[in-house]
């Protein structure tokens, strides 16, 4: 189970880019982190795994303090936590199977990590991830040969590939067409069931947050509007959740 | 209030003319006419004060044409056999290859420290700094230095080539690491990898063209050098020949033998290159 408690960030002066955030995230659910552009939901998902540093509170991942780890701790801490990412963010001239073999370097030797090494039955665990996002005959293709929601299916099976306990999800589907949006939609609902997952998405589509979401957290100007089951959530709470949005701002970070 | 809301700061905004009469000339605009105009004086009046020191150019031009084709039309081996010129070709060769590769894996690990985006700011702009001074003063220079510290001969090459070299492959090496995008490197950051698994499994395979092309690109300035450098530290190569021949033994046939042979080896470096080129590098 994820819990952040009383989470603050400040960035300049007296901007708050987070205030007093708290909320949990259930294994075996997908949250999305919904709310207008600019509102925090990037940095809130970023703190959790610290790419960005917070001022005060808790990230507590299985009763672990993520916030209170050492460099090293942290490090071990990161290789239980997959992460995909809008951009997909792989290595483009590398094949499809090694982009997913990435996702064991975290647990490897220095040396072993510089040089690539690989055990038989790490390959096989790989090749079976890409199966299992409908992957494996693009095993040896380039990573630049592939479709947008191809790529992001490699993604997903590198976050597997971790053993992870909770993966995070930044705008995933943003650059994506609606046809490979559902697909890799469902794959991250079938797997937050299957393994147990935590699974958090930033979302922009209300709509697919509606679709395919067991959670939703609000989010405006840094503060929690809104946390609670999927199901309660109406068009007063959608009101609330967008209210104050700039028109501007949202239309200048929409694409 | 949303952040991005706010408007932004509209200081690199150049302001738009208010008076009546707009004029289309700008600042750098005018600082670039003045530049060139300042150069074309210059030019004019080194040429007006030449001093020609009694020059008979019809004499000039025949004494030209009778060096060029004895030299050009008329090689010949001299006083040196075929075996030892071709033997002195090869180890100037050798000489680029040797400080090449010396270099670039030198260059590669300083390069890492060098780049921004893995570095921090104060280490890359030192090693910067530093690499553009040793940059700034020529191989031949860094040669005749190395020479006076370690006596004249192959190894004050080497080391006065590798030295330039280095510099010269940071440069380029570090300039390619800043290209690969910040992204892919936090995402492998975010999953736990280690900073020496991210350089060669996620850096070093997206760079590997650029990083292949420079070297070669750096090859071939270094067996210009290796062959200037020859002359001045005794490294017994064939640029060390073409000394004697044409500043020594006045035998302007084997200096044109020796420019043919140095030519022979540019086009081959030429030809593998672009074979390298079209059949490795240009996949992407």
């Amino acid at each position: 189970m994820l819990k952040v408690i009383q989470l603050d960030k400040t960035y300049g002066s007296n901007k708050h880019s987070l205030q007093s955030v708290n909320f949990t995230a259930q294994p075996g659910e997908v949250t999305a982190i919904i709310g207008p552009s600019g509102a925090g939901k990037t940095t809130i998902l970023r703190s959790i795994n610290q790419l960005i540093r917070d001022d005060s509170g808790q990230i507590l991942l299985d009763d672990t303090d993520i916030r209170q780890a050492n460099p090293a701790e942290l490090r071990k801490i990161r290789h239980h936590i997959g992460m995909i990412f809008q951009n997909y963010n792989l290595i483009s001239p590398l094949t499809a199977l090694e982009n997913v073999l990435h996702g064991r370097l975290g647990a490897k030797s220095t040396l072993a990590g510089m040089f690539g090494l690989y055990s038989n039955e790490e390959k096989q665990e790989a090749l079976e991830l890409l199966d299992e996002v409908g992957l494996k005959d693009y095993a040896y293709q380039r990573c630049d040969q592939l479709s947008g929601g191809q790529q992001q299916r490699v993604g997903i099976a590198r976050a597997l590939m971790q053993h992870p306990k909770m993966i995070l999800c930044d705008e995933p589907i943003a650059s994506l067409d609606p046809k490979s949006t559902k697909i890799v939609m469902d794959i991250l609902r079938r797997l937050a069931k299957e393994k147990q997952l935590i699974i958090m998405i930033n979302l922009h589509q209300v709509d697919i947050a509606m679709d395919y979401t067991d959670h939703i957290i609000g989010i405006n100007s840094g503060m929690i509007v809104f946390e609670g089951a999927t199901s309660t959530v109406d068009d007063q709470v959608l009101q609330q959740i967008y209210r104050q949005a700039d028109p501007q701002a949202v239309t200048a970070n929409e694409n | 209030m949303i952040e991005n809301s706010q408007s932004k700061p509209n200081m690199m905004r150049p302001t738009a003319p208010t008076s009546n009469h707009i004029s289309l000339v700008t600042t750098p605009r005018k600082i670039l006419c003045g530049v060139l105009a300042g150069l074309a004086i210059i030019t004019i009046y080194s040429l007006a004060t030449l001093d020609n020191a009694n020059l008979n150019i019809s004499d000039a031009f025949k004494s030209l044409g009778t060096n060029l084709n004895a030299m050009f039309l008329h090689p010949t081996v001299g006083q040196d056999s075929w075996s030892l010129l071709l033997h002195a070709l090869l180890t100037s060769v050798a000489l680029a290859m040797l400080t090449t590769i010396l270099g670039a894996i030198i260059a590669f690990f300083i390069a890492v420290g060098a780049a921004r985006n893995l570095a921090p700011t104060w280490l890359a702009t030192t090693i910067k700094s530093v690499m553009a001074f040793i940059r700034a003063i020529p191989t031949i220079l860094w040669v005749l230095i190395y020479s006076a510290v370690m006596g004249l001969g192959a190894s004050a090459a080497v080391v006065g080539l590798t030295f330039h070299s280095v510099a010269y492959l940071v440069k380029a090496y570090s300039e390619s690491i800043e290209e690969t995008s910040s992204d892919t490197i936090e995402a492998l950051k975010a999953s736990g990898v280690g900073f020496w698994a991210i350089i060669f499994q996620a850096v070093l395979p997206s760079i590997i063209p650029a990083l292949l092309s420079w070297t070669f690109i750096r090859f071939e300035i270094n067996f210009a050098n290796a062959v200037a450098v020859g002359a001045a530290a005794g490294a017994d190569d064939i640029g060390y020949y073409l000394f004697m021949a044409g500043n020594f033994y006045f035998n302007f046939h084997e200096v044109g033998l020796i420019v043919y042979l140095l030519l022979g080896v540019a086009i081959i470096l030429e030809v593998v290159s672009m074979h390298l080129r079209s059949h490795y590098l240009d996949h992407n």
